[in-house]
């Protein structure tokens, strides 16, 4: 890409490469409450790729550390969160931390063009006493390119397609719904077509309508590029329409990693298997159950494989052993030692 | 018993907006009915986009506002004539919601158990210590919990499904006949909804409580509801048997709303954004 090479950041882009390569990411919240020092570990031993033109979904419980993840390779961590060991290594730039310990002025020319990010929960890069069309132009217009009138309209096409009027760019971020400033937010992300986009759950606080849309927008962004996003949400349903692979994490770690179709065909991990089971569905009056047990404390998680104390298919190793990521089948991973029982029940 | 538990006649709810020159009338909700009856306790639900007035209609219920027009009943009582104290208090021990969010809902400084002992102490005539754990430990049971793992416990102590058992467990603490959920499940995950849609059924067998379930996720309402109005605006634009609607919904919204929500694929179904 061309502004990828006029970029002095940028260095040439390797064809076909992950837009990142992420290689046992560890990052812990590191606490110090009343005397007593407490780590959160909350990304712990994570490696996987994003690659060119792909959707690749983050899915698992609440607090399972998703957030976590893509905001530590936004270079978007604040203390007390600490990368603790590990590599990030971006196709478009040097170094393998990422954007964590590099200097200001760099992260300022990566950011919005190169990797772009929304953060979960709406309000996030609004600034409250800025017109949101003032935000689009501090973020966006020496970006793009274009004159004044150019960009303003530039602008208002790409809010169209979030379903937002024009009169937006007037409005202060309080003076909108919820809904609405999320809205903005992705169009803020995405207008600058950056090679890389990180999205945390940007569509659960949408009624269903409009994310449809705002889905469909994401893919055709994609499309037009063939950029790559990272896209996180708990909701198996945009998972399985949206994303072309998907990772499923569990306390801090990712369990599976298949192309999506293969981890709903083909569940592999016990924790994977109970996810896809317990999705209700229009027409399908089957029960479906909770997951027993109680959720891991990641200041404190269990020994060995940190699914055990759930998992039916749990034997003595599990509670000793970490299982690490293997490759069962082309683009398919699973870290499971019951792997293969698991398969064989159905 | 006869009759209806809960009954709605033609109410709606306008709100007034804005200042001295640009008043703006928004109708919230508009002319809805519908009724529970009390031998017959079900888990109704109310599902409709965000602005359709599915909390102001909860609110309603709760007593908490009055209809701008119509009539809600709760046991044959025009809510409306409900007054302060011990009339009001028989009905909120009757009538309770379920908080939407409990990591909002309870203060991050407070016991747990302090929530519950203050409903049993309030509502259910606990007069001792003793009393009051006893009501506590009750209702606690009945969400699969006991006072035992609650005892002491801040919020920050609990995952997010046992909040949110807590949080149904201290709705239960007053001996209601009828709880208000609404959105009680927007943001966990499936596994989560999962548990709490089950307990709600529960809840409704076991204990014979008539539940209000209102929802903007139409797959959990599939699952879980006996009976469904779906609000658009406002207005209910269909409502009946829960299956037979949201299996084959009639009103265009309806339509709408079921096309767009995202379910896993069939075998040989194509994602709706494919590469
Ligand atoms: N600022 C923080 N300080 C301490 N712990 C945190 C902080 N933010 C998140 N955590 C903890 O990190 C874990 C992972 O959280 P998060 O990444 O938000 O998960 P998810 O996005 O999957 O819900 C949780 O146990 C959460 O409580
Ligand atoms: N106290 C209020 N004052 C003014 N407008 C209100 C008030 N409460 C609700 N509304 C308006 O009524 C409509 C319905 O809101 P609400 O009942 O909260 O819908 P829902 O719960 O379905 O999202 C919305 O347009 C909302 O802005
Ligand atoms: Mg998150
Ligand atoms: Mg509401």
């Amino acid at each position: 890409m061309s502004a990828a090479m006029r970029n002095p950041a940028a260095k040439p882009e390797t064809a076909d490469g992950p837009v990142v390569a992420v290689r046992d990411l560890r990052a812990w919240y590191r606490l110090r409450l009343f005397g007593v020092d407490r780590e959160v570990k909350a990304v712990d031993g994570i490696t996987f790729e994003v690659r060119k033109d792909e959707i690749y979904g983050l899915a698992g419980e609440s607090s399972s550390g998703k957030s976590t993840l893509v905001k530590t390779i936004a270079g978007a961590m604040r203390p007390p969160l600490e990368i603790v060991g590990g590599e990030i290594q971006f196709s478009f730039m040097d170094g393998t931390m990422g954007l964590n310990r590099a200097p200001a002025d760099l992260v300022e020319r990566v950011r919005w063009r190169h990797l772009s990010y929304v953060m979960q929960g709406s309000m996030s890069v609004l600034n409250p006493v800025r017109r949101i069309g003032t935000s689009f132009f501090d973020f966006a217009f020496r970006h793009m390119g274009l004159d004044k009138a150019g960009f303003e309209a530039a602008v208002v096409a790409h809010l169209a397609r979030v379903n937002l009027p024009a009169s937006v760019l007037k409005a202060y971020p309080h003076e909108l719904s919820g809904g609405m400033r999320q809205r903005v937010t992705i169009a803020l992300a995405t207008i600058c077509r950056p090679q890389f986009i990180i999205a945390d759950e940007p569509t659960t606080a949408l009624d269903v309508v409009v994310q449809k849309d705002v889905l469909a927008m994401f893919r055709s962004i994609q499309r037009e590029m063939a950029s790559s996003v990272l896209f996180v949400t708990h909701d198996m349903g945009v998972h399985a329409h949206l994303t072309d692979r998907l990772g499923i994490m569990y306390a801090g770690r990712l369990v599976e990693e298949a192309r999506t179709p293969d981890v709903f065909a083909r569940p592999r991990h016990p924790y994977t298997r109970h996810l896809i089971h317990s999705l209700p569905r229009i027409g399908d009056d089957r029960p479906r159950s909770g997951l027993e047990g109680t959720p891991p404390s990641l200041a404190n998680p269990p020994s060995g494989c940190r699914f055990h104390p759930r998992c039916a298919f749990a034997t003595e190793r599990c509670r000793v052993e970490v299982p690490p990521m293997e490759q069962v089948a082309p683009d398919h991973r699973v870290a499971c030692f019951e792997k293969d029982r698991v398969e064989a029940t159905p | 018993m006869t009759g209806a538990l809960l009954e709605l006649d033609s109410v709606s709810k306008t709100f007034t907006r804005g200042g001295l020159f640009s008043r703006t009338q928004v109708e919230a909700v508009i002319d809805v009915s519908f009724r529970l009856e009390a031998a017959k306790p079900e888990i109704f639900s109310i599902i409709g986009e965000s602005g359709s007035g599915k909390s102001t209609l909860a609110r309603i219920i709760l007593a908490l506002q009055t209809p701008t027009r119509g009539v809600a009943r709760f046991k044959g009582r025009d809510l409306a004539t409900l007054r302060d104290g011990a009339d009001r208090h028989a009905f909120m021990a009757a009538v309770q919601p379920v908080f939407q969010n409990p990591f909002e809902a309870f203060n991050p400084l407070k016991r747990l158990d302090r929530y519950l002992y203050a409903t049993c102490q309030r509502f259910a005539g606990a007069k001792t210590e003793t009393a009051m754990q006893e009501g506590a430990d009750k209702a606690l049971r009945q969400v699969g919990l006991s006072l035992a793992e609650v005892k002491g416990r801040y919020p920050h102590e609990l995952s997010g499904g046992q909040l949110q058992r807590v949080a149904i467990a201290r709705a239960l603490a007053s001996g209601p006949s009828l709880l208000i959920a609404d959105e009680p499940v927007s943001m966990v995950d499936a596994s989560l909804r999962a548990s709490i849609v089950n307990l709600f059924r529960k809840l409704r067998d076991e204990l014979g409580l008539s539940i209000i379930y209102i929802t903007h996720d139409l797959a959990t309402a599939y699952s879980i509801s006996d009976r469904i109005i779906i609000m658009q605006k406002g207005q209910v634009v269909e409502s009946g048997d829960a299956r037979t609607i949201l299996a084959d919904p009639k009103h265009p919204y309806s339509r709408t709303l079921k096309e767009s929500v995202l379910e896993p694929l069939a075998p040989g179904e194509r994602p709706l954004f494919a590469r």
